[in-house]
């Protein structure tokens, strides 16, 4: 693919390609820093990059794991939309969020996409995606746990021109401003976003001037060009054969499930191919994935296994095939419900995780706390009478491997670059204060490695009539150990009441209505763990226990050593560990 | 006399300045883990009468160095009951998005040493529930017991009201007085507990090191008849004394490079030049930060052992803004999986160094790119360099792979380092909205030269400053230092409903804070300057930008006036401005300066004649668009005042080479400083 009739020297190539991967780093950290939405600035539960002119992904600046894929989608999306010579001018700004027709999730992340022009032609794109806290429908901050199909959902961009030649379509601000419960919060997202396409747009055409056209796209192809050698390399290095795993989803939030989902992964020399049909067809409830938001779930653990290291474009995927069914709960057409499709999102991760972790042990670890466990709490503050809204990920466990321990209190596979919210600043903000920010420390997970502790936190209403939508995925399937080691715990929260009722534990809720003194416990999993209990390191064993991640008991019957609770000595081992080791 | 010591991986710098404003320059081995003998050694050797110091100014990596190394007190935590654990949770990110095996940075205090104990202040800074001080006894004598050193003490909400860490503390020193301990408020008064915690944590845990490392120096400084001021760089650009640094060594983190920084935006005021990019290349690295209107830019967002791949540590104390990446005279050039040439981040360092210092060194660095490309001479090495090797390097490692001569090979490797070093200068200029137009640079370093003249005409800064004494920069700069304290207080309100008279008041008792802290150290009123600034942002956005506030008292106008200032900056950094939107404080930032009496610089004696009286001689030197010119080469310490070169030409001194292209000039300015026209 490489341009062999211009000739450029390979460094000149090689600083345009480092000038266009440092432009996605700018337009990234521009969006992060102007946003108005803790989801977007705490969380950067958004991605922003440059396409070339027919939508291959150059460059990504991400914040989480979710959107590698979706850029590509929208750009071609908006291509063969406005497939006529003339229907994208220079300032034309096109905003989509169909998660049916390209690039999309659910509705709640929100794509801008804008056409680079040089000299007149069409060169690139600019684009970006981000999650509004608000884009309207049934329930406050837009998803839930309980919707049956789309419309329920907010709004719908369908691919249509937010600016025309650098005029804004005010009619469309009006309608967004008149339909979501924050309009300040998503339309002040809406000029963050606009301002990172406008920085890569400027910054291209500098590149232009400086280097000449012709050079910047022979540096595009000798990007992908890179990409895809890289990836080869890795793939050689792999195993070659069928690896395959199944999982169950909870349910749908509706009560329907559990949901069986499957793979087959095929590694060959030259291809990757991940096939996830037979997996379940697709739910009434909003956990079903689009076929777009299934490719971002299987390159990022693709990229895990091959490297992790790399700088994103779609070269890089060249080699990698997905195949999922019409219709199925990974590739659902409308007006399947998709509000919280981030569940069984997850799952295309995890699925090719768990196939594969036997065989690349160097590059996988056991199973995590996997699901975003997200909350909203909606309601009044205490102090200003003013309306608040929580839309927040949890931390949790994940899973131990070969030769480590596994982390305690991390985001999701799905989430990355997120930040969870200071306490200091969650109860100024908020109508609530945490009562508690702790390891969950249950000792689950155990292995020659051991699972990553979990993690409590919990929030005390302050006013009356709040509410709380939560979906706390793996709550009835566990993170699996493997190799040996135990699976770990379940996601779970639970409502204690300020009568001291008690109301769960729960995986799913919508809008459970929550009182002054009420305390919503949320409760994350701790990962599984990797090799037997029986080798891990005594001392080891000691120092969990001193630490209190588990319990003397624990230590006798897990792991065979028997440690005195007063000075955390090591006194000796069980029967059982004592035969396993001769 | 004014004298600067500054400790670095391998050198202890000396620069002294006398009454004439005479500069001295010494250079003595740096000799861990003893650092103070370095430092006595180095004045040894510069011929200084000790006592004739009137002001010793020092800068130091014992506290970098305790932290990076592991090599701290053993801490415990004591923290409001239900969060011991937010220091090891952290903020639960993972920036290596991609990798599964991601590893937290392990916390410094492990989990048995993090003890809870019962109270409660609300956001507000109320009391919900009280200290109960029993519980502390118990964790004492249990610390006690797990021979614990120093004490960290951070509770939720201590910067909106610090009452109960202030008890804590008085009921640890009246039970354990010999035990360091840092309470949270008394190094960051900002909002976010972890932030908070980790700095209050990382304080305590340098607190012992850093007390017996300042006592030591200051007893041998005694011992060889030191008797006059002494002061401690900090990060933030100004300097303590001997007894604050003790107190909150955290703020010694960045001791050494930001006086680099300080020292180019000082030389920026001499010559007449208010915005100043300052660009510092050494053995390992590149640092640069941008002077804005004559100001170091400082942040409380400063991380250690952050890197794209891992979280790294916070430290919420100021430090001046710097960008530092891998690129040096020693960054090593290797070819990619994928056939691209890189530079960097790996660096041969200083053993085995660059291939032609002749140490065993075999893989092609910057430093021999330069050599082969005529930028250095193989005369001004120490060493007898074997250029065959040099090229044998290059050719294996990288020309061979490109099918092409060494001499391109070592041009590409230059070609990709500046590459390197332009994006990191965009990303503190163009990116954050200022125009490198309207901006000189000033280039230090052993390597800043010699890179300088090419990188500012690609960045569009018409004129580069190499400064006289430029490989011993940081010490220089700190000859020039005020003593500085920075006030950083969260105070979160709406400014338009902010009640003047509170506002008022909470300068006044910061102001007066300040006031007390020099008293204590012996600097009257009358020397203390204060420098006001508000953090703000726009309602309902995290990020803030640094606004300047008026001296004084405000009201209705200086309000107007600062909300109008806010729109500004933010549009410049960010492109747009929301007029209608409220605007909001979150922090007040209150900087201290302590005056001091400062040095005139020296004047060149010899002005004007002719250049050719320098010429040293006529080599090779092979650049980017012309290829190979024979190029003329001067020696710096043999130019006069006001003389002026065409490029393509090379000065040369000691320790560094600077590079004028063809169609650049370079004129000597009276101070000795060279002054670059870059042509653009």
């Amino acid at each position: 693919m490489t341009n062999q009739n211009i000739n450029i020297d390979p460094f000149t190539l090689d600083i345009v390609k480092d000038s266009l991967i440092a432009i996605g780093d700018e337009m990234f950290y521009a969006l992060a820093r102007t946003s108005m939405s803790p989801i977007i600035y705490e969380v950067l539960d958004y991605a922003s990059g440059l396409t070339d002119s027919k939508g291959n992904l150059l460059t990504q600046g991400n914040g989480v794991t979710g959107f590698i894929g979706l850029l590509t989608f929208m750009v071609k999306a908006t291509l063969e939309k406005f497939n006529k010579e003339g229907d994208l001018k220079p300032g034309d700004i096109i905003i989509i969020n169909d998660p049916y027709m390209g690039g999309g999730s659910h509705l709640s992340d929100v794509g801008l996409v804008m056409p680079i022009f040089y000299q007149g032609e069409l060169v690139a794109f600019s684009a970006n995606k981000a999650h509004w806290t608000e884009v309207g429908g049934k329930d406050p901050g837009s998803w839930t746990t309980d919707s049956t199909e789309i419309y329920q959902e907010g709004l719908q961009f369908p691919c249509v021109k937010l600016f025309e030649e650098g005029r804004i379509n005010q009619s469309l601000v009006d309608i967004i401003a008149a339909n979501v419960r924050f309009p300040d919060l998503s339309l002040g997202d809406m000029w963050a976003q606009v301002a990172a396409l406008r920085t890569g747009e400027r910054r291209f055409i500098e590149l232009c001037d400086k280097y000449g056209k012709d050079v910047v796209l022979a540096s595009i192809d000798r990007l992908l060009e890179h990409g895809e050698q890289i990836t080869r390399k890795e793939l050689a290095k792999l195993p070659k054969g069928t690896f395959e795993a199944v999982d169950y989803i909870d349910d749908d939030g509706l009560g329907n499930g559990p949901l069986k989902v499957q793979v087959k992964v095929t590694i060959t020399d030259d291809k990757f191919t991940c096939d996830f049909t037979g997996s379940h067809p697709q739910v009434l409830g909003p956990v079903n994935t689009s076929y777009a938001a299934l490719v971002s779930a299987v390159r990022t653990v693709f990229l895990a296994i091959t490297n992790p290291s790399q700088d994103v474009n779609d070269g890089i995927f060249r080699p990698l095939e997905i195949i999922a069914e019409k219709g199925s709960i990974f590739s659902c057409e409308r007006p399947a419900a998709v509000s919280t499709y981030w569940e069984t999102m997850a799952y295309g991760t995890d699925l090719v995780w768990k196939a594969l972790a036997p065989v690349v042990p160097h590059r996988l670890t056991a199973g995590h706390l996997l699901s975003v466990c997200a909350v909203i709490v909606a309601g009044v503050h205490h102090d200003t009478n003013e309306p608040f809204l929580i839309v927040e990920p949890s931390v949790g466990g994940w899973g131990a491997g070969q030769g480590k321990d596994g982390e305690a209190g991390q985001f999701c596979i799905g989430d990355g670059e997120t930040f969870n919210v200071p306490v200091e600043v969650a109860e100024t903000r908020y109508g609530i204060m945490v009562d508690e920010y702790s390891f969950r420390a249950d000792g689950a997970g155990a292995g020659e490695y051991r699972g990553g502790s979990g993690v409590i936190r919990s929030y005390r209403a302050m006013t009356d009539n709040q509410m709380l939508t939560a979906t706390f995925g793996r709550h009835k399937f566990l993170p699996w150990g493997f190799g040996g080691g135990k699976d770990g715990s379940r996601n779970e929260f639970e409502i204690i009441r300020a009568n001291g009722e008690k109301v769960g534990p729960l995986g799913k809720c919508a809008r459970l209505p929550l009182n002054k003194n009420d305390v919503v416990r949320l409760i994350t999993a701790t990962g599984g763990g990797y090799g037997d209990p029986l080798k891990r390191d005594p001392e080891k064993v000691a120092m969990d226990v001193k630490n209190e991640f588990i319990t003397v008991e624990q230590a006798r019957e897990d792991y065979g050593v028997i440690i005195n609770p007063e000075t955390f000595a090591v006194e000796g081992f069980t029967e059982e560990r004592q035969r396993r080791e001769k | 006399m004014r004298v600067a010591t500054d400790i670095g991986g391998t050198f202890t710098d000396l620069v002294s300045v006398d009454e004439q404003g005479k500069i001295t320059i010494a250079k003595s081995h740096t000799t861990p883990p003893n650092f103070e003998q370095g430092v006595i050694d180095v004045i040894e050797k510069s011929g200084i009468n000790a006592k004739e110091i009137e002001t010793f100014i020092h800068g130091t990596t014992v506290i970098i160095n305790a932290l990076t190394e592991r090599k701290g007190a053993k801490t415990g935590l004591i923290t409001t009951k239900g969060f011991r654990d937010v220091l090891e949770i952290a903020r639960g990110n993972r920036p290596d998005l991609f990798n599964i095996r991601y590893q937290k940075p392990a916390p410094f205090v492990p989990r048995y040493l993090r003890r809870e104990v019962e109270e409660r202040l609300n956001y507000k800074g109320e009391v919900v529930t009280p200290l109960n001080k029993e519980q502390i006894k118990d964790i004492i004598d249990y610390f006690k017991k797990e021979n614990v050193e120093a004490i960290a003490v951070a509770y939720l909400h201590a910067y909106a009201n610090p009452v109960h860490e202030q008890q804590t503390v008085e009921v640890i020193k009246e039970l354990w007085p010999e035990v360091a301990v840092t309470a949270s408020h008394e190094v960051t008064k900002e909002w976010r507990e972890y932030e908070r915690t980790s700095t209050c944590v990382l304080n305590s845990y340098v607190k012992p090191v850093a007390s017996k490392y300042v006592d030591r120096l200051k007893s041998r400084l005694s011992e060889i008849g030191v008797e006059g001021h002494k002061y401690i760089m900090q990060s933030n650009g100004g300097t303590t004394t001997f007894a604050q640094s003790k107190v909150t060594p955290i703020n010694m983190v960045e001791s050494g490079p930001v006086a680099g920084v300080f020292g180019a935006a000082v030389l920026g005021k001499i010559v007449g030049e208010k915005n100043i990019i300052a660009f510092d290349i050494g053995g390992t690295t590149a640092k640069c930060s941008l002077i804005d209107n004559g100001e170091v830019k400082v942040t409380t967002e400063y991380k250690i052992e952050k890197t794209e791949r891992t979280a790294g540590y916070p430290i919420k104390v100021p430090v001046v803004d710097i960008i530092e990446i891998g690129n040096g005279g020693g960054s090593i050039a290797w070819i990619d999986d994928a056939g691209s040439l890189k530079v960097g981040p790996q660096s041969a360092g200083a053993l085995p160094g660059p291939v032609a210092y002749g140490r065993g060194g075999t893989e092609p660095t910057t430093t021999d790119a330069s050599l082969i490309t005529g930028r250095l001479s193989a005369k001004n090495f120490d060493n007898e360099v074997n250029l065959d090797k040099v090229k044998e390097a290059i050719n294996e490692k990288v020309a061979k792979h490109f099918n092409m001569s060494v001499d391109e090979a070592a041009l590409g490797i230059i070609r990709i380092a500046n590459s390197n070093m332009l994006n990191a200068l965009k990303l503190i200029s163009v990116r954050r909205g200022y125009d490198p137009r309207e901006f000189a640079m000033v280039a230090f370093g052993g390597g800043g030269p010699m890179h300088a003249a090419a990188l500012a005409k690609e960045l569009g800064v018409s004129k580069v400053i190499v400064p006289v004494a430029g490989s011993v920069f940081s010490a220089w700069g700190m000859l020039m230092t005020d003593l500085r304290s920075d006030f950083v207080q969260t105070y979160i309100k709406r400014f338009n409903e902010v009640d003047l008279d509170q506002l008022n008041n909470e300068w006044k008792t910061i102001e007066e804070e300040a006031l007390a802290q020099y008293q204590n150290q012996g600097i009257e009123p009358d020397k203390v300057i204060f420098s006001r600034y508000a953090d703000m942002r726009y309602l309902g956005q995290e990020h803030t930008v640094k606004v300047p506030v008026p001296n004084g008292k405000m009201d209705e106008e200086t309000v107007k006036e600062v909300i109008r200032r806010f729109h500004d900056i933010h549009e410049q950094h960010y492109t747009f401005k929301l007029e209608e939107a409220q605007t909001e404080i979150v922090n007040l930032h209150l900087v201290a300066f302590g005056t001091v009496k400062k040095p005139e610089l020296y004047k060149l004696d010899k002005v004007g004649g002719n250049a050719e009286e320098a010429l040293k001689e006529i080599r090779p030197v092979l650049y980017e668009e012309e290829g190979w010119i024979n190029t003329k080469v001067y020696d710096r310490a043999k130019l006069a005042a006001e003389v002026t070169i065409e490029g393509p030409a090379i000065v040369e001194e000691q320790s560094a080479s600077t590079v004028v292209y063809p169609g650049q000039s370079v004129t000597v300015d009276h101070y000795g400083n060279l002054i670059i026209k870059t042509g653009v």
